[in-house]
């Protein structure tokens, strides 16, 4: 998979990575069983710190998105997330929380703002299916 | 829990080639396994550091350790542990690449034969070659393969790439990265100096920017970037009349203001977010963009 750095972005280098990971997860670039860049070729293409890979897919593990197989390397696990409901709830809040400020602060109304949410599932789920749809071929 | 013993811990050192100080009071510390960068302009104070790390110059003032070491007292066990890769690489004229090596190789306890192979071929460089007849670029490159192949705690680069061209400095790095981290990265501390500080960007962990032998500021790289923030904001008229010294620097021009912030980026932004600007955008600031806005501050 195809990573793409920003260091403008003000968020640290390993969780713009853990972002990527999980959205190519949820858009089935990455599917289950899949194995993860091993960290040296990562870290000498993206041409930063291996102990910023290491942290990015240790992050990963511990939210049971990706399982380290020794000396096989990284995997994508099926059905990842480990945690109960409740926490996958709280931490989703949060997110969405911090959309809803963004939206006040663009002057997004509310409705347009929830169409937008059906929007973006929709374009997730089409993006799931054209992967689908390869993975059949 | 006790913190590790850090790899270099430099305390309030001065040093003066006569009446020209070089470095005042420079305090510094890098744990085990980090990427250290030490950032400033030319004749800033870098490479005099640099030398009283590896006991090419004895501090006047204050202390140097290396390993918990003193590098003056303990020479050989510091020296054992770090390789060192300067700006400018001397080599004996008249030896091979080949002979250089084995040269550099037998004062080394390990010398990694299989990355000195997979060096020499990755670089294209004939071992058969006298080193006079090198270029400055080949020069840095059999430096860089005699400083990785001793696989040791510490690897002290001294302005590693300026004069290289971009290809040679893009494989410099992901040498650095990819053939001195391999082992035991955990382990593994880099101390890096330079004013090329694009291209360290995402190796960097930690930096300190010194400026006339002085520490201007030391940051986390994660954490300055979140601090160091570039705020654009555009107003349907003219911009309001605010309070804005909490901003590093201020741009105004026509209905546009572009601030500099250094922390205070969160409470600048919900000032002018009550002036209903008609787009307000942020981004952080590079490592080198952070050099600038700290030097000229």
């Amino acid at each position: 998979m195809i990573f793409q750095i920003n260091f403008k972005s003000g968020m640290p280098i390993y969780l713009q990575l853990v972002d990527q990971i999980k959205a190519a997860a949820a858009s089935g670039a990455l599917r289950p069983g899949e194995a993860l860049p091993s960290i040296r070729p990562l870290a000498e293409e993206l041409r930063v710190n291996r102990n910023t890979i290491a942290k990015a897919y240790s992050e990963l593990e511990g939210l049971g998105v990706i399982e380290t197989l020794p000396g096989r390397g990284c995997f994508l696990i099926e059905n990842h997330s480990g945690l109960r409901k409740e926490v996958r709830r709280k931490l989703l809040i949060e997110e969405i929380d911090r959309a809803v400020v963004q939206a006040h602060h663009l002057q997004v109304p509310g409705p347009e703002f929830l169409e937008l949410i059906h929007e973006r599932m929709q374009v997730l789920d089409a993006k799931r299916r054209a992967n689908e749809d390869h993975k059949e071929d | 829990m006790d913190s590790p013993t850090p790899v270099i811990q430099i305390e309030n050192l001065a040093y003066a080639y006569g009446r020209t100080e070089a470095v005042h009071d420079l305090s510094l510390k890098v744990q085990p396994g980090r990427c250290y960068g030490l950032f400033g302009r030319n004749g800033a104070g870098k490479t005099t550091t640099m030398k009283c790390l590896l006991n090419l110059l004895r501090p006047q003032r204050g202390q140097v350790r290396v390993f918990g070491l003193d590098p003056a007292q303990a020479e050989v066990a510091v020296k054992g542990r770090l390789a060192y890769v300067p700006d400018q690489v001397v080599f004996y004229p008249w030896m091979s690449v080949r002979e250089t090596l084995d040269y550099l190789a037998s004062f080394r306890k390990r010398w990694n034969r299989k990355t000195e192979r997979e060096l020499l071929e990755r670089f294209r460089l004939d071992p058969a070659q006298r080193t006079d007849g090198l270029s400055k670029g080949q020069r840095t490159q059999v430096a860089l393969i005699a400083a990785i192949c001793p696989e040791t705690d510490l690897l002290v680069l001294d302005e590693p790439t300026s004069g290289l061209d971009p290809i040679v400095r893009r494989e410099f790095i992901e040498t650095v990265i990819g053939a001195y981290q391999e082992g035991n990265p955990g382990n593994r501390t880099i101390f890096v100096s330079t004013h090329l500080i694009t291209e360290f960007e995402g190796l960097i962990d930690e930096f300190t920017i010194i400026d006339r032998g002085r520490v201007v500021v030391t940051f986390d790289s994660d954490h300055a970037r979140e601090r160091y923030q570039k705020i654009r904001a555009r107003f349907a008229q003219s911009p309001p009349e605010l309070d804005l010294k909490a901003a590093v620097r201020v741009r105004r021009e026509g209905r546009e203001l572009e601030l500099i912030v250094n922390g205070a980026g969160p409470e600048l932004l919900k000032r002018l977010r009550q002036h209903n600007p008609e787009s307000l955008t942020t981004e952080s600031l590079t490592l080198e963009e952070i050099f600038f806005a700290t030097l000229q501050s």
